[in-house]
């Protein structure tokens, strides 16, 4: 079984709105119900363990209540940062297993999560193809310094599973050495420990901007038959 | 896979004849939850169902009256509790009193959206904050509904915000995958048309059971396939 670690802590600067874009609507509903959903759908999940932003609990404990989750729900203040938050978060995981998620990417489905489940390997993330060329740089010199084989580069999605025991490691590691990761996966491979991938959706993608929040409206609509 | 429905306005009419189809003919709806007020055409009816009740199926029925909201709570909190999850509502109990505009008075339109519109909310609202995940939900409105009709302000104008209510409960249940279907009848022969139209002559119009046989379709695989905001049923 896993415990599922919900990134929920954003205060949302990017969306301009008032309120952490986790509660803002999408489509009517806020956005963290959607991931809260669909975790609550996945067998394999046996707790969620959710992060809200400072003074904001009480709101979360509504949209918890009222949408009557059935998996239990344990709640984390958010730390200030995202690799802080889920060094938090580990602690109040019950299972020997986590998987990470946020809430900013309401369109997982739940074959992500059991896709993510049913691989072989116990450290996993959904990462998706580039579709585009990254090039390094020097930003002070605005000079491009190389190039980088686009094919042997991935862009790292959630959700992610993980060793409990190997994820604790490597944040040890990283309170150690006094680094900060953005993202779990890399944080985990850089302590040693193996980290696979497998392919995720392109409509999986973190709702960041105004523009996402339009995008995750549209694919989120009521599917339109093709009428003749 | 066994299956549970609720039906409203289970006393007669379409609300009697559906779950008469569920619980005689549907492969998978082993139980059947029928609310309506205490009634002695209720009681009958129950009983005559339960005398032909297949081997495996159940009757629940619940006498309560879908136009008092602390009455209705209390007794889907008591059903899911007895019979456990949802999965097919059927929201059919209606009423209406027809009169013209200036006689309205506004305690029988107050008691026409209590049954007609927050009876059905009512029971969805309680449901999913229990927990519920429905595969199906059946607002039954009116094609008075569609278009309001002279002396049925308060009936016309409750129809309306159920299939109104209906495409907004569609929308925001997709998440968990349920469907929400608003039928909409036009003339049938139930004790509502009968105040609604007393001259007309019941045997010449659409019967209960023709309503019936279509939400019974609704509820077969092939239900899926219908899909519409708002079906129509009419001669």
């Amino acid at each position: 079984m896993y415990s599922l670690i919900l990134l929920n802590g954003g205060i949302g600067s990017r969306t301009g709105a008032n309120q952490p874009k986790q509660l803002l609507k999408l489509r009517g509903i806020p956005i963290l119900v959607y991931a809260l959903v669909t975790a609550d759908r996945v067998e394999q999940i046996s707790q969620i363990v959710v992060n809200y932003p400072p003074d904001w609990r009480e709101q979360v404990e509504e949209v918890l209540a009222a949408y009557a989750i059935s998996t239990p729900v344990t709640l984390v203040e958010a730390g200030s940062s995202r690799h802080s938050s889920v060094a938090a978060m580990l602690p109040h995981c019950t299972n020997d297993d986590v998987i990470i998620h946020e809430s900013a990417r309401p369109l997982v489905r739940e074959r992500d999560f059991q896709n993510l489940i049913d691989s072989e390997h116990r450290n996993v993330s959904l990462m998706s193809e580039i579709s585009f060329t990254v090039a390094p740089v020097d930003p002070e010199t605005s000079a491009v310094t190389g190039s980088l084989e686009r094919d042997r580069l991935r862009n790292v999605q959630l959700p992610q599973k993980f060793s409990k025991s190997d994820l604790q490691a490597a944040h040890d590691r990283a309170v150690e050495q006094g680094v900060e990761f953005t993202e779990d996966a890399t944080l985990v491979a850089d302590s040693g420990f193996p980290v696979h991938f497998i392919d995720g959706s392109d409509e999986n993608f973190k709702v960041t901007t105004k523009t996402d929040l339009k995008m995750a409206g549209f694919l989120l609509r009521p599917e339109e038959g093709d009428d003749e | 896979m066994s299956k549970t429905a609720l039906v409203t306005g289970a006393s007669r009419g379409i609300g009697l004849e559906t779950p008469r189809r569920f619980i005689l003919n549907h492969d998978e709806i082993t139980t059947v939850v029928m609310f309506a007020r205490d009634s002695e055409d209720f009681d009958e009816n129950v009983a005559a169902l339960e005398a032909e009740l297949p081997i495996g199926r159940r009757l629940v029925p619940y006498r309560v009256d879908v136009g008092d909201r602390s009455a209705l709570k209390k007794a889907v909190k008591q059903a899911y509790d007895e019979v456990g999850n949802i999965d097919i509502l059927v929201n059919n109990a209606g009423y209406t009193n027809p009169v013209p505009l200036q006689q309205v008075k506004m305690s029988d339109f107050e008691k026409t959206m209590n049954v007609n519109l927050y009876g059905p909310f009512t029971i969805v609202k309680t449901l999913l904050n229990r927990g519920n995940r429905f595969d199906l939900i059946v607002n039954i409105a009116s094609t008075a509904g569609i278009n309001g009709r002279s002396g049925w302000l308060t009936y016309s104008a409750s129809k309306a915000a159920v299939i109104n209510m209906s495409q907004v409960m569609r929308e925001e249940l997709s998440i968990y995958g349920t469907r929400v279907v608003c039928l909409s009848p036009g003339r049938t022969a139930t004790a509502l048309r009968r105040t609604l139209a007393p001259e007309e002559d019941p045997s010449t119009i659409m019967q209960p059971e023709h309503v019936a046989q279509v939400i019974y379709t609704l509820c077969s695989p092939v239900g899926r396939f219908i899909d519409s905001e708002n079906i129509v049923v009419r001669q």
